[in-house]
């Protein structure tokens, strides 16, 4: 989510301009047209830019699309994601797709060698941009069970910004589907639930 | 013409894995194939060496995750031998029975995704994933665990099976062998299915034996040769099955003797829960030093869904010192140059589907 020449408003400044334009279409449109017309034009563009902001979040939070793209034994688990059980389109993470062109996630899921790691961090670089990672499983997130081994990455975050891991060997599908839930809220620039929660409770404790 | 390289893989979703195919064509004709393997090496039989008896089965059921229970079977079974402690009467049966259900698991898992390889997206495979699932759930509730089950003691099982086991297994057995007949109905009615499956990738008798292939790849090849029957282990002498073969050995007798063995899985499993004895059927429980091994080289065999897999183990007292896996996949891998020569690129992704590859086994 880097935008660059992205103009930050405070709330303030918002209700101001929206003030601004309101009194500027009741009253004195006429007489001041020549003056005032190009302004206002400035004014809508900006807050259109701010709610194109949110309306881009939106979109993007509601049709991930991730990469079929599965190493070792996580991949199982990513199949019967994307089967019958959980429906997982229900939230807007549409089919698998066959190419990292069309994709904004990219779940690794598997242990990862030395000698795949290349072709791993080309495919990340053949993503659409925004691309979000989710480490999936032990392997990908550590090295797991294959820690003392010489030929494994302890961790695909050693190579690629994940922005969620998830835990187990493997992990159940409904795991992913809560991983990929949180990755949404991040999108939309929400707290996560969780830590949303547990800061509630421990100023409530207090 | 002239001949032009394409690469395929190693992410590919046609390759099953991380497969990598450098592919000669002259025109859309397959001249020659040279399959690149070693992405998912990480030495796992070295690391088996460093660990102790019962701490490997970890390890062994990582090597096919289609069916883990199936490699895990064959370690303690071949831990067992070389301990010299003899399998409780009632695990037996019990071993044999999720062994089975593991076999169906695996082979429904393959039709699915040998069907989407095909060209049927996704109506087989959505079944196959709904009924896979109802056996995983059967699977889950007697280990404790979906997918890795570490579930195989010394001598027999961690606990013994819930009361309701049987009753649950008959009640899935008649389900899947009416829904599997319900899948021939879609799957062979199909022209599209068969035009790309009859006749491709052709593996004579001749040549399946002199490449070693096993499993479904040769049974599919005419030759009737099943571990399960020549060479016979926990009560397979005692259960009376069928080995589906078939003569003509394209991509349509390898996917016809899988979904053949699917229904003969069901049988076994019916007879043994039929004669299943009652009594104990929980191992040895994993201590830090177990019972000390005998010094003899230990070599055991099993039929696994994929095909025949042999350990090899040097034991010392407490840990293999020397452990050797013939992997039935690297195998069965081997002939995919041979038979895919001559055909259409497109028909490619039907013989690796076919052959049934798994590469956590293969690169080890």
């Amino acid at each position: 989510m880097t935008e660059t020449n992205e103009v930050v408003y405070t709330k303030e400044q918002f209700i101001n301009a929206e003030k601004e334009m309101t009194l500027l279409t009741r009253e004195s449109l006429k007489s001041y047209k020549k003056e005032y017309v190009p302004a206002m034009f400035a004014k809508f563009s900006d807050i259109t830019k701010l709610a194109a902001k949110d309306i881009i979040r939106w979109g993007r939070a509601n049709s991930l699309w991730p990469l079929q793209f599965g190493l070792a034994c996580c991949a199982m688990e990513l199949m019967d994601f994307g089967a019958a059980r959980i429906d997982a389109e229900r939230k807007g993470y549409l089919m698998f797709r066959g190419t990292p062109r069309q994709c904004d996630v990219m779940i690794v899921a598997g242990w990862v060698t030395k000698s795949i790691v290349p072709r791993v961090k080309r495919l990340y670089e053949q993503m659409s941009k925004p691309s979000y990672v989710i480490a999936y499983g032990e392997c990908a997130t550590s090295g797991g069970p294959w820690w003392e081994s010489y030929n494994i990455v302890k961790g695909i975050d050693q190579v690629l910004p994940v922005d969620i891991y998830v835990a187990g060997c493997p992990p159940k599908p409904e795991n992913l589907f809560k991983a990929l839930m949180k990755l949404q809220d991040r999108i939309r620039g929400k707290y996560d639930r969780d830590t949303a929660r547990s800061l509630s409770e421990n100023l409530r404790s207090i | 013409m002239s001949i032009m390289r394409i690469n395929v893989g190693p992410i590919h979703p046609g390759t099953h894995g991380v497969l990598r195919l450098v592919v000669d064509v002259d025109g859309d004709t397959i001249k020659k194939v040279e399959p690149h393997i070693g992405f998912l090496h990480r030495g796992v039989e070295k690391l088996m060496e460093t660990r102790m008896y019962m701490q490997n089965p970890s390890y062994t059921e990582k090597l096919d995750y289609i069916a883990p229970l199936s490699w895990d079977d064959l370690y303690v079974n071949t831990v067992e031998k070389a301990l010299g402690v003899p399998v409780k009467e009632p695990a037996m049966y019990e071993r044999v029975i999720l062994l089975e259900f593991q076999r169906i698991a695996s082979h429904l898992l393959w039709l699915g995704t040998f069907l989407n390889d095909i060209g049927q997206l996704f109506t087989v495979f959505m079944w196959c994933f709904r009924d896979r699932a109802k056996v995983l759930k059967l699977l889950e509730d007697v280990s404790g665990s979906r997918m890795f089950y570490v579930n195989l003691r010394i001598g027999g099982i961690n606990k013994n099976l819930p009361e309701d086991f049987q009753q649950r297994a008959y009640v899935l057995c008649d389900y899947l062998e009416n829904k599997l007949s319900e899948y021939l109905d879609v799957i062979e009615a199909d022209n599209v299915f068969m035009e790309r499956t009859r006749g491709i990738g052709t593996l004579s008798k001749k040549d399946a034996i002199a490449y070693g292939v096993s499993g479904p790849v040769l049974r599919a090849s005419g030759v009737e040769e099943d571990v399960r029957k020549s060479h016979p282990y926990y009560i397979y002498d005692k259960i009376k099955f069928r080995v589906p073969v078939k003569t003509r050995g394209d991509s349509y007798d390898r996917y016809r003797v899988r979904y053949e063995e699917m229904i003969e899985s069901i049988k076994i499993i019916r007879r043994a829960a039929d004669t299943m004895p009652e009594g104990d059927a929980t191992g040895m429980p994993i201590r830090l030093i177990g019972p000390n091994a005998k010094p003899d080289i230990v070599v055991m065999q099993e039929e696994l869904p994929r095909g025949e897999g042999i350990i090899y183990m040097v034991p010392e007292k407490q840990r293999p010192y020397r452990i050797s896996l013939r992997s039935p996949a690297f195998i069965n891998l081997a002939v995919l140059p041979m038979i895919s020569e001559g055909y259409k690129f497109a028909d490619l992704f039907s013989i690796v589907g076919s052959l049934d590859v798994i590469f956590a086994e293969i690169d080890r």
